[in-house]
């Protein structure tokens, strides 16, 4: 059934974020869909289109900006996904991807909060909030006991037999279904850094990462984002060692993206689920509303 | 062996060495990992309901489950005996598994038994009843209150609040998820 109420609601939030992109210097671009090379990344499942790839995030085409001397961006636009359907997942969905050159991950929470406010003011519902700010490891201490610096797999998870399998296990059973309260997580395990820098100067080496929360969704990913070529070029191979080492072919390495990666000023940039971020504010249980 | 992607409300799987239902579902998938499907069970053997997360690729072995409609013949007190009107098997389902579900049995009634590695372990009887009052005070004529209800007592034994205006030997219809009257029947 056609819900026309969703689509007036998806397209009032639309408009308010395009607003509040440009009240704070924000210039929105459009990149194509159809790309060389898709993500790396082991747990994404691109799809072909004829000798090219559909995008599963404008994340290379965005930086390639960047790394040209736009320091505000944003792109709202068709990304595609593989392997992940449910109320919560579509193949074909819309990311909102926005880059900021000299900022700092705290800088992005604070965007985040601001712009879910616009969102819920574009239709008319409490602004969610106020937001909690906490990092993966204390949420693991204070809902299993455990210390993510000192765990191994066996102690997260005996079933798993990698860490990062076990963690995701504990992380989807114990954590994530208490995240009902507006939380933006970060610190995560060095080894889920994907393209975000690492750092180990604490306890245990971080992925300077965070995820925002709402209505125990995961709304939104946020990078410090890495500018070392060399390091890029590093985590592109083993991204491919393991999708070989699981079955599948590796990917094309976009070596126009690896070289713009060096020339990137320190940048955050975060993509947010726009289908998502819709129907948590509208408090949906699924984002089919709004959508054929 | 069921895959994660086979994971509907419904579908009967063991855990643990007991058959559970699953009743919930949610596939997630993290930023950077594997995708999961969450789910809740409910065990069909004491009906406590159960969390458990597999991850894509995980199997989770079928239920020894079949179910079969069968005919409620007779109870000798200990055991209650149903017919496979298609095969003709007997069985004879101890009284402690049918439970609750005996107020509203009466012979010839069609109800669902699950058999789980062979055994009878529940009787899922239909969602409505029809039952004869056997005894009850007079129907108050006229007294249409909203709410005001008698006790009556029905052939099966059981006892249900039903309204005034209800007569003796009525047939009525009756609830069995909740035990509640629900209309008289023409019989």
């Amino acid at each position: 059934m056609i819900d026309s109420e969703g689509f007036r609601a998806r397209a009032q939030i639309l408009s308010a974020v395009r607003t509040w992109f440009s009240q704070h210097g924000y210039l929105e671009v459009q990149t194509p869909a159809l790309v060389p090379s898709p993500a790396m990344e082991e747990y994404l499942y691109p799809l072909a289109a004829g000798d090219r790839f559909l995008r599963t995030s404008p994340e290379f085409a965005l930086k390639r900006l960047v790394a040209a001397g736009m320091p505000r961006i944003y792109e709202i636009g068709p990304c595609f996904r593989g392997r992940e359907t449910g109320p919560w997942h579509a193949t074909e969905f819309t990311m909102l991807e926005w880059y900021r050159v000299g900022a700092s991950l705290p800088d992005l929470m604070d965007e985040v909060e601001a712009l879910v406010a616009a969102a819920a003011q574009a239709v008319g519902v409490p602004c969610p909030g106020p937001w909690r700010r906490v990092t993966v490891r204390e949420l693991f201490l204070e809902h299993t006991g455990v210390d993510l610096a000192h765990a191994d797999a066996q102690s997260l998870s005996p079933e798993d037999d990698g860490w990062d399998d076990a963690f995701f296990r504990r992380w989807v059973h114990d954590i994530e279904p208490t995240l009902t309260h507006p939380t933006l997580v970060s610190d995560w395990p060095a080894s889920q850094a994907a393209l975000a820098q690492i750092r180990d100067d604490g306890p245990w080496p971080i992925a300077c990462r965070f995820e925002a929360y709402l209505k125990g969704v995961e709304l939104a990913n946020a990078f410090l984002e890495l500018t070392e070529t060399a390091e890029q070029r590093r985590r592109f191979m083993s991204a491919n060692a393991a999708r070989a080492l699981a079955g599948e072919a590796p990917h094309p390495m976009d070596e126009t993206f690896i070289r713009a990666v060096g020339q990137m000023p320190r940048t955050a940039g975060i993509a947010m689920g726009l289908d998502r971020l819709v129907a948590a504010v509208c408090g949906w249980d699924s984002i089919a509303p709004g959508r054929l | 062996m069921y895959q994660t992607s086979d994971i509907r409300k419904g579908l009967k799987v063991e855990i643990d060495g007991k058959p559970y239902t699953i009743v919930e579902f949610l596939f997630v998938k993290p930023g950077k990992g594997q995708a999961f499907t969450r789910t809740k069970l409910k065990n069909l053997l004491n009906g406590n309901v159960l969390d458990r997360t597999f991850k894509t690729g995980e199997t989770l072995p079928r239920a020894d489950i079949e179910e079969f409609q069968m005919q409620f013949l007779y109870s000798d007190g200990e055991a209650y005996h149903c017919m496979n009107m298609e095969t003709y098997d007997q069985v004879a389902v101890q009284a402690e598994t049918v439970g609750n579900a005996s107020k509203w049995l009466v012979e010839e009634m069609m109800v669902d038994v699950l058999f789980y590695k062979g055994n009878p372990v529940t009787v899922q009887l239909p969602n409505f009843v029809t039952l004869e009052i056997t005894y009850c005070e007079p129907g108050m004529k006229g007294n249409t209150a909203q709410g005001a209800t008698k006790p009556a007592t029905l052939s099966t034994g059981a006892t249900v609040n039903v309204p005034l205006f209800v007569e003796n030997n009525t047939w009525i219809k009756i609830d069995t998820r909740t035990g509640d009257y629900v209309e008289r029947v023409k019989k």
